[in-house]
């Protein structure tokens, strides 16, 4: 559940780093086709989601001839590793990623399949999804992914009691959460945990923030190569009230000390030191996991609040679209690889998903959603992104892997006063589009 | 091949000529061994250190994000490198974290080495635990006192009267402190250990004699055991030097960099660089400024200390 829980287990001085440098550098030239030896290789990023995965796989090699092995590159340095790998004879054949940025380069590189010649023989392939998901694995008008884990939409989360004592319900607008934040301050109450440490958090308020402002257009426009969209009113504009929401005292002042991933965020809201969090959906299972009988009780959900006279719907919603397949053109067995991506709409896999904690976005999801362990939590997420005008995915995510750093250290910056307004949109339209 | 041939002839005038000839023979076939002994430990550098090296060298001159071939772009990477503000900034960072570094491991561990190198009571089992952070890996340490340093769970928390609210992550002061805390806390023990070996070597017939000239331990420690010292500093300080020059586990794990950049120390800016946003070029060129930067302040130390010379320090013993 954790992908975004990037810890870097890497390891290295100088003199290592200067060899991994150069060991990548022999591994590269060469080129060379798909290692054949009459399988295909998946390759996904290794962790709990696995267990569907292998059964996937044992499903598909049940009935055909060119069998599918399935191989993991455990933690977090996925990306990487992907990318030492991808033009080299060991590539795979079909490989797990993010969508959006994530396979940008590797499209521009030339490396991978468009699937339109698969959606051609079973329009299924696209229709049996949610399109605001399969969109995100869209790359110049053509499809690059198949939907292959659990949607993530971000959500804002809250501890009951917490609202409670303080007599505040879940913000339905921006003045009802800044006014919120005015009387949870007054109860000595951090008004909302941010792992700012991580500095993607912090990113997540960006992302709600510019949409309902000025809809998802101003990033797509951004994302797509105009950077005047950074110094247009609304962004300046979604850049004002974020200033407004920080200096209100909204987050505390030792934000940037506080991390999500070893858990010191998710502690404040269910130890009722804090009130709201801003978080994807993962955060429903790590507070079961951390703090059971809180997340059972005083854990509360709803989505991001509307802003008035913004021209977001209210109804956007950002984070992971989801997690996604695409395949390398040089694969050898096309035919085996299109009907292996037709299991990732079958009855099989989305129960399969659901027993783990996983929400697929495939339309026959809906009719498994009571077997889920947190049925109305399922229900409300299902429903969100179903309706959903937009589904944006997140920015670290939609620009290519270069812009991760800046796009953190930007959003870091602006919230601790590093940089004024100018100085993030300077540094937004500073940013690699491609 | 003959004693005759390779050792010089006898002196004229010389009364032992048959001594002379078999200290020749003993000379040719144990003092110089051959090129061959060293060609294992040649070939591993040169494959191991040299090759990669060089090929980083080259890497500089190239654009290359890890996919297709690499293209030469000349001087690109380096201008782009050198005129960065971050990469300026990162080097000075980098220093004043090796300096801050030395500053404070080196009179510590002295103090422990010494310590810890005489014969007090309960001095063994003490030791041990200030080893303890030794045995423990640099990953280890920094989640562990990411973990301790949590503003609102941690042992700020508990000293609000010190910490303040806690946010030693987000100001660039406190969070060179808690790296430069931390790293003191992990590898003084190393080099306590070295301090405790070479005190242990101090003959004690120098104390013996100091005592007798009624020096108090003070001037013990000030005349005697420091000057004796001296060659087990330089060697501490290089292996300082190159450890903060390399820093990088501690700011990946407690800051990434942060707040923003200011704490983005070159190794870590070239991780950046090279692993996270795929510019392969600019890591290797920032990685060769390291190397550069690394073998330049490891010969001005050397050449300073006098520790090429490899002098004694068993002055006055012999």
């Amino acid at each position: 559940m954790k992908i975004r829980a990037r810890l870097p287990r890497l390891v290295a001085g100088g003199a290592t780093l200067a060899l991994a440098l150069s060991l990548s550098a022999c591994g590269s030239g060469t080129g060379g086709g798909s290692s054949d030896d009459g399988k295909i290789h998946v390759l996904v990023y290794g962790d709990a989601s696995n267990k569907v995965e292998k059964q996937i796989v044992a499903t598909f090699n049940k009935t055909s001839d060119v069998k599918a092995v399935l191989d993991t590159i455990p933690g977090a340095d996925y990306q990487q590793k992907l990318q030492t790998i991808i033009n080299t004879p060991q590539a795979p054949d079909v490989f797990f990623n993010w969508g959006g940025g994530s396979i940008q380069p590797f499209v521009k590189a030339d490396l991978l399949l468009p699937l339109d010649d698969f959606i051609k023989n079973d329009p299924g392939l696209k229709s049996n999804f949610l399109p605001s998901v399969f969109n995100s694995a869209v790359v110049d008008g053509k499809a690059y992914g198949i939907p292959m884990r659990g949607t993530q939409p971000v959500l804002l989360f809250n501890n009951s009691s917490v609202l409670n004592d303080a007599g505040v319900q879940p913000p339905k607008t921006w003045d009802e959460l800044l006014s919120a934040v005015k009387t949870l301050k007054g109860k000595g109450v951090t008004p909302i945990a941010l792992g700012g440490g991580d500095q993607w958090p912090t990113l997540m308020w960006f992302e709600y923030v510019y949409d309902r402002v000025a809809g998802p257009e101003l990033f797509e426009k951004a994302l797509g190569g105009d950077k005047s969209a950074w110094e247009s009113p609304e962004s300046k504009k979604a850049l004002s009230m974020l200033k407004e929401l920080v200096d209100a005292g909204a987050f505390g002042t030792n934000f940037d000390s506080v991390k999500y991933t070893n858990g010191a965020s998710p502690a404040l809201v269910a130890k009722g030191k804090a009130a709201f969090e801003l978080m994807g959906s993962w955060y429903y299972a790590q507070q079961q996991q951390d703090a059971k009988d809180f997340a059972a009780k005083g854990l509360g959900y709803t989505t991001f609040p509307s802003v008035s006279g913004g021209k977001g719907d209210e109804a956007d919603v950002v984070g992971n679209t989801n997690n996604f397949y695409s395949v390398l053109k040089k694969t050898k067995h096309p035919e085996a690889v299109e009907k292996f991506l037709k299991l990732m709409y079958s009855d099989e896999f989305v129960k399969a998903q659901m027993a783990i904690g996983n929400l697929p976005t495939t339309t026959n999801t809906e009719k498994f959603l009571d077997t889920s362990a947190s049925p109305a939590y399922s229900h409300f997420q299902y429903d969100l992104v179903k309706k959903a005008p937009s589904f944006q995915l997140s920015w670290d995510q939609a620009y290519p892997p270069s812009a991760i750093t800046p796009i953190h250290q930007a959003v870091q910056q602006f919230f601790n006063g590093q940089v004024d307004a100018d100085g993030f949109i300077k540094a937004m339209q500073a940013l690699p589009t491609e | 091949m003959t004693t005759e041939t390779t050792s010089a002839p006898p002196a004229a005038g010389s009364r032992t000529p048959a001594r002379r000839r078999s200290e020749g023979s003993y000379t040719a076939h144990v003092g110089r061994p051959g090129f061959a002994w060293a060609v294992p430990a040649t070939l591993f550098f040169l494959i191991f250190a040299i090759a990669p090296l060089v090929m980083v060298a080259v890497l500089s001159f190239m654009s290359w994000n890890g996919l297709g071939s690499p293209r030469f772009v000349g001087m690109d990477n380096w201008s782009r490198v050198l005129d960065d503000p971050v990469m300026i900034k990162s080097i000075w960072l980098t220093l004043l974290v090796t300096v801050l570094g030395v500053a404070i491991q080196t009179p510590l561990s002295i103090l422990l080495g010494v310590w810890a190198a005489g014969q007090q009571r309960n001095r063994a089992v003490l030791s041990v635990i200030y080893f303890i952070p030794l045995l423990l890996s640099s990953t280890a340490v920094s989640v562990l006192w990411r973990a301790l340093l949590d503003p609102n769970f941690g042992i700020p928390a508990q000293a609000t009267w010190l910490f303040g609210d806690g946010n030693l992550f987000g100001k660039q002061a406190s969070a060179i402190g808690v790296l430069a805390f931390v790293s003191t806390w992990q590898f003084t023990p190393f080099h306590t250990l070295i301090y405790q070996g070479a005190a242990r070597a101090i003959p004690q017939v120098l104390y013996q004699a100091a005592e007798i000239d009624g020096a108090g331990r003070y001037r013990q420690f000030f005349h005697i055991t420091l000057p004796q010292l001296r060659n087990s500093v330089v060697t501490s300080m290089i292996l300082m030097i190159v450890g903060g020059l390399t820093t990088f586990e501690t700011v990946l794990i407690l800051t990434q960099g942060g707040p923003g950049t200011d704490t983005t120390i070159s190794a870590y800016y070239m991780y950046q660089k090279a692993f996270k946003s795929f510019d392969f070029g600019a890591g290797a060129a920032i990685a060769l400024v390291l190397v550069v930067a690394a073998t330049i302040i490891s010969l001005i130390v050397v050449r300073v200390s006098g520790y090429d010379k490899m002098r004694s320090s068993m002055e006055g013993l012999s």
